[in-house]
């Protein structure tokens, strides 16, 4: 017999996934249809099975350098065939949203993030930031959108605002992989190798093209991905003519700069499919599978309200409507920092995580070939 | 006293209906049977072997029937339906539909009948396993033993080939349905079950591979009465069955199908298990399951004996994929092996989907005061309405329960009767 084993179970964790949206984690019975459902999963120690025992008995620890959770692409299979309603997709879910909170530093902002009181807030303070710099007092002259808001100023605040974002999850997202390597034992592995599957993996969206219950997700989620690649790319040729080429904006559709609102407009147009499939994807399935909870929310909201304050910001400034552009510029920009700030906190931090996980899935050779 | 509101009509001739006549008879109440199929028995007359001693539930239904045979005071219809029920405890009044057999007593079952008829229909008391006639005997020990037409396939007059082969004019495809009225102090509804309907789980396969078989299907796959004659071969090429795989709760304890146990199933795969393993000595069985609930003592006992058998394995964990390997035509079943700590694969022969039980208590044309629950069982009322359900009308249970349940029906309905005369 092996030795008796002292469990510890940590109630607040159990709570905070339950308040997370895990609220049915405990009608689970361990039947395992889950983890046979599930085209993601690993043959060997598959989840989501375990992670919900876990959960259930509060062993918080037992996440603590797991990759399963976010192996879990939510594509709720498992929710759909769950006998018990226990919803194990929103609980891998929650799940996640707890352990952001171990990895991206300060943890606290995890909860503030993903707090629905604090929503208020979470958007004041950047407006505030942002209203610091801005010129309120209705620029006379030309409508063009650096009277409102120098692009130096642009530079000045969403860069580190970026860098902000992008350091604390790599940071985030490196010491997941070390944690990783200690839990599971694993200490050598061919690192470029699993990085170069992981790529192909998130290029090709392979995962998402195994689930069956939300089989629409991957065109949704490939549409939203490929149209932030489009839109990066439109602010890279930004980039390109005012700091290095010195062309002003703005920029015309046919005139000066072309190239930049060319890409912008096809990333518009992609992200505004995208997130409607993804709206219209969530009420389609909601009888199967639920409507998701507020950390879901929030991301659709911010990357929403983006995309249709980009549109309008550009429509109302061609049209010549000052007042409406400027004020619908400021809530773009205000959303766009929030995006940024927020990155490592909100559900977009599954770009740093989801990738260390499947890559270190590779590395450690649970995986044993990219498309399995 | 009258003599008619000194009777007890028992719906659902099965082992429950059997059990509740033959007590309340033999107490001197008398008692009216009503059968909606040609034979009484019900379910268990299509049983291989009962759990968990393994014996022959045939033998008991014979004791029952001679109890009936012999017994004056009880009155049997097959082919009989509940038309209508009115009034209350200590003098309802029924209407009993009796549809027709269009076979008569005269028939002497020489089976030129059979021969003669052109229509085949899926054998429903082999649960579709093979064919029978529309003119045919449920099985060689039916109760009444008396063949019967099928009104659903049958072409009567304009076909008619039975009644001319008929050498003892036992055929008359004339008759007509009645209606009979039956005065009764109390009624008990033992109507039973359906197996729930397997295609309706669509990721166990059932409907892909005949070789994805249920539980109801096994047992006739294992009798000596069913279509192989007890041999347990496959059904899509007759192989010998090496190796079977049981798929525990298949729409049981799951609220996209049936939200609760249906109580009988994991005995009844340990059972299935032992017919596997008896008849063909190097074979293998599997048996997936949640848990396994076998209560009690003599249960627990056969459980325990079952597991000794170094070839009958027992895995935690619930299949939730079923494919065929379309070289084989074996079946492969997924599970996660809970205690291990993996996804288990096993290719087998026959993989058995313990489906479970749908009450069918609800097809009957019951008074408004007789209430079902969202799982369509029957909630108990108060003794004062004089309406008592047992067996698996009220319950999922097993023959023993539902034999116990009866006889205390048997009694409830006397105190009925004894409180309004």
């Amino acid at each position: 017999m092996s030795e008796a084993t002292l469990i510890k179970p940590d109630i607040d964790f159990v709570k905070g996934v339950i308040a997370a949206g895990g609220e049915s984690l405990k009608k689970c019975y361990q039947c395992a249809t889950c983890s046979v459902v599930c085209n993601v999963t690993p043959d060997k120690n598959p989840f989501p099975r375990k992670e919900m025992i876990w959960a259930q008995w509060g062993l918080k620890e037992k996440f603590i350098g797991n990759p399963d959770v976010w192996l879990c692409h939510q594509c709720n299979d498992c929710t759909a065939y769950c006998p018990r309603g226990a919803k194990p997709g929103e609980v891998l879910g929650a799940i996640r949203k707890q352990t952001i909170s171990q990895y991206s530093k300060p943890g606290f902002m995890v909860n503030l993030v993903n707090s629905k009181l604090m929503m208020p807030l979470l958007f004041l303070i950047p407006a505030i930031i942002i209203g610091i710099f801005a010129n309120f007092t209705a620029p006379e002259g030309e409508l063009v959108f650096s009277n409102f808001m120098p692009v130096h100023y642009i530079q000045l605040i969403f860069v580190p605002a970026f860098m902000f974002g992008a350091i604390v999850g790599l940071m985030g997202m490196m010491s997941f992989f070390s944690d990783m390597k200690k839990a599971q034992g694993i200490s050598s592995g061919n690192l470029v190798g699993s990085i170069k599957a992981l790529i192909g993996d998130i290029l090709s969206h392979s995962k998402f093209k195994s689930c069956d219950v939300s089989k629409d997700r991957y065109l949704s989620h490939l549409l939203v991905f490929f149209s932030f690649v489009t839109l990066g790319i439109a602010t890279s040729f930004g980039v390109l003519y005012i700091d290095i080429l010195h062309v002003d904006s703005p920029f015309s559709l046919f005139g000066k700069g072309a190239i930049v609102k060319v890409f912008g407009l096809i990333g518009a147009i992609g992200l505004l499919s995208g997130v409607f499939l993804m709206i219209s994807n969530r009420y389609k399935n909601a009888g199967k599978v639920g409507l998701g909870s507020y950390f879901d929310w929030l991301l659709i909201t911010i990357i929403g309200v983006i995309m249709a304050s980009g549109i309008l910001s550009w429509v109302t400034r061609s049209a010549g409507l000052a007042e409406a552009a400027y004020l619908i510029y400021f809530i773009h920009l205000v959303f766009v920092f929030s995006l940024f700030v927020y990155l490592p906190y909100s559900k977009l931090a599954h770009i740093f995580y989801r990738s260390a996980a499947i890559c270190f899935n590779k590395y450690s050779g649970r995986e044993a070939a990219p498309g399995r | 006293m009258s003599d008619n509101t000194n009777t007890i009509l028992v719906v659902g001739g099965g082992i429950s209906g059997l059990t509740t006549a033959a007590e309340a008879a033999e107490a001197g109440y008398n008692v009216v049977i009503v059968e909606k199929t040609p034979y009484l028995g019900g379910r268990v007359s299509r049983m291989n072997k009962y759990f968990p001693k393994l014996c022959p539930p045939s033998c008991g239904l014979e004791i029952n029937y001679r109890r009936l045979k012999f017994n004056p005071r009880i009155t049997y219809y097959t082919l009989a339906e509940i038309e209508r029920i009115e009034g209350s405890a200590g003098n309802f009044n029924i209407s009993v539909q009796l549809n027709p057999r269009y076979v008569n007593e005269k028939c002497v079952a020489c089976n030129e009948c059979v021969a003669a008829c052109p229509v085949e229909v899926p054998n429903d008391v082999n649960a579709g396993l093979d064919k029978r006639k529309a003119i045919y005997i449920p099985f060689e020990q039916s109760f009444p033993f008396q063949y019967a037409i099928d009104d659903a396939s049958c072409k009567k007059s304009d076909c008619g080939k039975c009644a001319s082969a008929c050498r003892y004019d036992a055929i008359d495809l004339n008759m007509k349905p009645k209606v009979i009225e039956v005065n009764a102090g109390s009624i008990v509804l033992a109507t039973g079950w359906d197996p729930y309907d397997a295609k309706k789980i669509d990721n166990l396969g059932f409907g892909t591979s005949p070789n994805i078989i249920t539980n109801v299907m096994m047992e006739r796959l294992a009798s000596n009465t069913g279509p192989t004659k007890g041999k347990i071969l496959r059904p899509s090429d007759n192989k010998e069955v090496k190796s079977v795989a049981f798929v525990q709760c298949a729409g049981s304890r799951d609220e996209n199908h049936l939200a609760f146990c249906s109580a009988v199933c994991c005995l009844a795969s340990l059972k299935q298990a032992t017919y596997v393993r008896e008849q063909y000595p190097d074979s293998k069985a599997y048996m997936f399951y949640i848990d396994i609930r076998t209560p009690g003592t003599s249960y627990e006992r056969f459980l325990n004996k079952v597991k000794e058998d170094a070839n009958v394995s027992l895995i935690k964990g619930k299949v939730a994929k079923v494919e065929t390997d379309p070289a084989t035509g074996d079946i492969i079943v997924t599970a996660e092996d809970i205690l291990a700590g993996g996804k288990v694969k096993v290719q087998v022969d026959l993989c058995v989907l313990a489906t479970g039980m749908v009450p069918t208590v609800g097809k009957v044309k019951l008074p408004d005061s007789v209430k079902v629950n969202e799982n369509g069982f029957v909630v108990p009322g108060k003794d004062e309405h004089g309406i008592y359900a047992v067996g698996c009308s009220v319950n999922p249970a097993d023959v023993a329960k539902s034999v116990q349940d009866s006889t205390a029906a048997a009694l409830k309905s006397i105190q009925t009767i004894r409180r309004n005369s």
